[in-house]
């Protein structure tokens, strides 16, 4: 099996005020080429911090981590040339038109104004958005943004499209969409790392899942694989649903809520 | 150099398309111009005041309307406004160089300077101010203008990478303030009380200030020129080494 994600150990520990924080601590990760990987985990369980970890947003405390074959710490532009990065939020620039970011973007990526044009108008007409492709972003919906978002992760075609939450705050039409374009993507052949809050999302998108929480893996497999490990854990007469596998999973119960490490962004 | 070529373009173009924040770095130094010549030119009528070289006293106030332009940058707002958003992390992602990252803005700054400088040399002309080191002395100007944009810039940006905070970044400007008001900002350094001489000798901004005052007072007053130069030089070689530092580090 080829891996296009494979992390060792990884750990990010922050020192604050407070004293040290272990955000991440000691997380092994391996995603095939061409999975749709999901990375779940409840707030503050440390997937944002990993994402960035493997992104070379943020450095590595320790571990080793490797995106389609490339040290991430030894060789952290070499590895760039190979991902593709959709944040949560979709921070873009607003002032910019849709064109100009993903244009830019392809510039930055090492490609000529041409193939960058040229690009652009591919991917633009991929995410549906001709129409409002020269128009400033600061007039886009939510659900448009996250596709700009997508259009602009892809213009150097990378090995390894990472996401971010790419459907919070999305309503479900926009929600599908995304999901329809990610599946298009996958198809020819990105591998996907998305984390997401929605169980169903992961049940629906994704190859594999793993779940995060206090900053380890403590579930990780196909999502029928988790979902029968807790039937016969637990024998059950029916396969469990993923909320019950991640409630299960991360300890939490409807009484217990999630969110009691504070994650610190970069 | 493509990615500093592109990432400046694009910071131009988002000067243009917020006019509504360009347009104050042009007007308020202009006001405070007029304001500063009304308040003191009869005090110090051309034809008995020396060190006006002939000229007006709006051409000895000219300098330090163009530092106070020249001061008024936008870089590191847009930059904060970036890093709270979350664009900056999707530049970040990309394999141009880190230095680019923040030098892009730097060169567009100087792009924009140049520009407004222009335009406050040529509001200045039919109220009598002439260059007197004439046209190449007018692009020295120009270069000492734009090359402290830079400095005052970059040291904004730095305040922006550290802190991440537009607040802390807007308060980081008020810094200029002092700069301006310890430098021979009303008359010439000699006449000064001698604190404020003092003051004055080891403020950065009284060299830059009097070499644009020589350029525009005087034919060739090349040794008050260079010092304004290497200011510029050493406290900009400063500010951009340590904003490449600051983003190389910037998890």
């Amino acid at each position: 099996m080829t891996l296009a994600v494979q992390a060792e150990q990884l750990v990010k520990t922050y020192g604050g005020r407070g004293g040290v924080v272990e955000a991440v601590r000691g997380v092994d990760l391996q995603v095939a080429e061409g999975e749709i990987f999901g990375f779940l985990g409840p707030n503050g369980a440390g997937k944002s911090t990993t994402v960035r970890m493997l992104t070379t947003l943020m450095t590595i405390t320790s571990g080793t981590a490797s995106v389609a074959g490339i040290d991430i710490a030894a060789h952290p532009d070499a590895a760039r040339k190979k991902i593709g990065v959709a944040l949560q939020e979709a921070g873009l620039d607003p002032r910019q038109t849709g064109r100009e970011l993903v244009v830019l973007q392809g510039r930055l990526f090492g490609l000529s104004r041409t193939e960058a044009e040229k690009r652009a108008a591919t991917l633009l007409e991929l995410v549906d958005m001709v129409d409002a492709a020269d128009r400033r972003i600061k007039g886009y919906s939510g659900g448009m943004k996250r596709r700009l978002d997508l259009a602009s992760a892809l213009v150097h075609e990378p090995d390894v499209l990472f996401l971010d939450e790419p459907t919070t705050g999305l309503d479900p039409a926009s929600r599908i969409t995304i999901w329809d374009e990610l599946r298009r993507i996958n198809e020819q052949g990105t591998t996907i790392f998305l984390t997401t809050q929605y169980l169903e999302e992961a049940d629906h998108l994704c190859d594999r899942l793993a779940i995060i929480d206090g900053g380890l893996i403590v579930r990780e497999g196909t999502p029928a694989e988790l979902k029968s490990e807790l039937r016969q854990r637990k024998n059950l007469d029916q396969d469990p649903t993923l909320d019950e596998v991640f409630l299960d999973a991360t300890g939490r119960s409807r009484e217990r809520g999630a969110g009691d490490v504070q994650e610190v962004q970069g | 150099m493509n990615g500093i070529w592109v990432l400046g373009k694009r910071a131009l173009r988002e000067a243009l398309r917020t006019p509504e924040a360009l347009l104050p770095t042009l007007f308020i130094p202009l006001f405070f111009l007029v304001v500063n010549v009304g308040q003191a030119a009869k005090l110090f009528p051309s034809a008995k005041t020396p060190f006006l070289e002939g000229q007006n006293y709006a051409a000895f106030q000219l300098p330090s309307s163009i530092l106070l332009a020249a001061s008024f940058g936008s870089a590191a707002l847009y930059l904060v406004e970036e890093i709270e958003g979350g664009y900056f992390d999707k530049l970040r992602a990309t394999p141009t160089s880190r230095a680019s990252l923040v030098l892009g803005r730097l060169v567009a700054e100087a792009a924009k300077n140049v520009a407004i400088t222009t335009i406050m040399v040529l509001l200045a002309l039919p109220f009598g101010v002439r260059i007197a080191s004439g046209p190449l002395g007018f692009l020295i100007l120009l270069i000492l203008s734009a090359s402290w944009a830079v400095v005052y810039s970059g040291f904004m940006q730095l305040i922006a990478l550290k802190s991440r905070s537009a607040a802390a970044t807007n308060s980081g400007g008020l810094i200029f303030f002092p700069l301006l008001f310890l430098t021979p900002s009303l008359v010439p350094r000699e006449d000064l009380s001698r604190p404020m001489e003092i003051a004055a000798s080891l403020n950065p901004v009284t060299y830059i200030m009097e070499g644009m005052r020589a350029l525009i007072l005087q034919e060739s007053a090349w040794g008050v020129i260079g010092w304004g130069f290497a200011v510029v030089l050493i406290s900009g070689l400063v500010m951009v080494a340590l904003n490449v530092r600051a983003i190389r580090r910037y998890d």
